[in-house]
């Protein structure tokens, strides 16, 4: 096959991005370990490990681009190269999102909703990068659809989540001293924005989901 | 965006229009000449973009042949007014014969036998009653190398309008002919001097001045740019851009990101002759419809 060495500069862009992947889920995995065993060294680990996946991005980022110029990419390959220069912004969020939950995990003291189930969100999220991830690298149409599809599920469980929270607040009886007042409404605080953030890890396996639709079948049907 | 792209992609394809005839759908002038049929404009929808959305040039299963070697093979495609057409394919596929079809210069090939119809406005430009020459005043042609002829760049402007015996006042034809060209500027003091001082640029677009003095309706470019450096090629594209607001221009070219460039709609023709895929060039560019097209523009083959 001719352009030899483009081709492989391509295979090498997709193996990076998939690499960029692994890296930025295990770095989410961490953000939902610490939170749930308030581990403060693997909090601080992921924290101090945001740095690795901001450079992995910039190389990424750089190598599109250099594609672009040097290359000129068309047709399927320009859709590969434009979806993933996509993708890796996507992950990239997904990495400070992931530092969000260490952030929350050094000044998380105690348990103030247990009916929260933040574990079970966050596994979700995890699977919908992983499965977005898969559809990437095999080109998978139907799993683009429903990855978007289980999005619907997550959204449902981080608003049902906050309702929780919400709810619990204006129900709860008397108020406690001062000092307590102020511990929950950080604990209350730091909750409402772990689920935000996990939907929005959601959300970024969604739009993982529409640029790979779009590299495979010119489709931007999930876009918006 | 892009969804709809994919009904209209087949319409200008080499198939569909087979179908189509002189008769359904026409519309005809006094003299019940066809003008342009109504299903044309369908055939490149989001021709509205630019262009009149009228087909200036059609072929119906083109079939060229020099000796027994057959280069076009049923090639029907339909050219947009006002446009830029670029035909693009790999050496040998037949994409110079298609173009050199258009105003005929393939009668000057003894061996050269053209089967099938080549419609400039509904006419069949082979048929008897048809003047090559004149049909060459009104289909203008640029090729690969400059080839101004041995005389000023006034004269090389005025020739065609000399040998055509057109009524027009010549001095001022030049000058607006070589200010299309984006010329004027560089050669206003110096007209009386040879055409072959220029630079091989300027030779070009001197060439492009003279095919557009007699007022042509369509400018065929065989590689206009190929023997160019770059600024030149720009200038080249820059012009070809503008010309195609009073003129439909038909390009060939080898450089697949110029055809990307400068033209509204690509044509690729592939080894032995046969036309692919026609259709908008960013559809091309960006989601062929046929692999081997996509295998072709990436590169993949070749």
């Amino acid at each position: 096959m001719p352009r030899e060495g483009y081709q492989e500069q391509l295979e090498q862009v997709r193996e990076d991005v998939l690499y960029m992947s692994e890296v930025v889920l295990e770095r989410l995995r961490m953000g939902l370990d610490a939170l749930e065993a308030k581990d403060e060294d693997l909090a601080w680990e992921v924290i101090e490990g945001d740095h690795e996946v901001n450079e992995l991005y910039l190389d990424l980022e750089q190598d599109c681009i250099d594609l672009l110029a040097l290359q000129q990419p068309v047709a399927g390959d320009l859709r590969f190269v434009a979806a993933s220069f996509k993708i890796i912004t996507d992950l990239e969020r997904i990495g400070d999102l992931a530092t969000n939950l260490g952030d929350y995990t050094k000044d998380a003291e105690h348990d103030v909703f247990p009916d929260v189930d933040v574990q079970e969100i966050g596994d979700l999220t995890i699977d919908m990068i992983e499965d977005a991830m898969d559809a990437y690298a095999e080109g998978d149409v139907e799993a683009c659809y429903a990855i978007a599809d289980r999005d619907d599920e997550v959204d449902a469980m981080c608003e049902r989540a906050s309702e929780i929270v919400v709810r619990d607040l204006i129900e709860r009886e008397g108020v406690g001293t001062e000092e307590e007042v102020q511990q929950t409404m950080q604990d209350v605080y730091r909750l409402l924005l772990t689920i935000r953030d996990l939907e929005r890890v959601g959300d970024h396996a969604v739009n993982i989901a529409a640029r790979t639709l779009y590299m495979v079948e010119n489709d931007d049907d999930l876009l918006y | 965006m892009t969804n709809d792209s994919t009904t209209t992609t087949d319409q200008p394809s080499t198939e569909t229009q087979s179908g189509t005839s002189q008769t359904d759908g026409g519309t005809s002038d006094p003299d019940g000449e066809p003008i342009v049929e109504t299903d044309v404009s369908a055939s490149l929808e989001s021709s509205a973009r630019t262009g009149t959305g009228r087909t200036i040039i059609e072929s119906r299963h083109l079939d060229v042949f020099y000796g027994d070697e057959q280069a076009l093979q049923d090639v029907s495609m339909e050219i947009p007014e006002h446009r830029v057409t670029a035909i693009i394919g790999p050496s040998g596929c037949g994409k110079s014969t298609f173009l050199r079809c258009i105003n005929r210069m393939n009668d000057l090939v003894d061996v050269a036998r053209v089967e099938g119809e080549l419609l400039l406005e509904g006419k069949n430009v082979y048929d008897d009653d048809v003047d090559p020459v004149a049909l060459r005043r009104r289909i203008g042609m640029v090729f690969q190398h400059p080839n101004p002829f041995p005389k000023s760049i006034y004269d090389n402007v005025a020739y065609g309008l000399e040998i055509q015996d057109m009524d027009v006042d010549t001095d001022a034809v030049v000058e607006e002919s070589l200010k299309r060209a984006a010329l004027w500027d560089e050669v206003e003091d110096r007209l009386d001097e040879s055409a072959l001082d220029l630079s091989g640029g300027q030779q070009q677009r001197l060439c492009i001045a003279r095919a557009i003095a007699v007022d042509p309706d369509v400018i065929l470019m065989d590689e206009p740019a190929s023997a160019l450096d770059p600024i030149a090629t720009s200038q080249i594209e820059d012009l070809i851009e503008e010309l195609a607001e009073d003129y439909t221009v038909v390009i060939v070219t080898h450089n697949m990101q110029q055809a990307a460039r400068i033209s509204d709609v690509t044509a690729v023709f592939l080894t032995g002759g046969e036309l692919v895929e026609f259709d908008e060039t960013d559809k091309i560019f960006e989601n062929p419809e046929h692999q081997r097209v996509e295998d072709y523009i990436t590169g993949k083959f070749g």
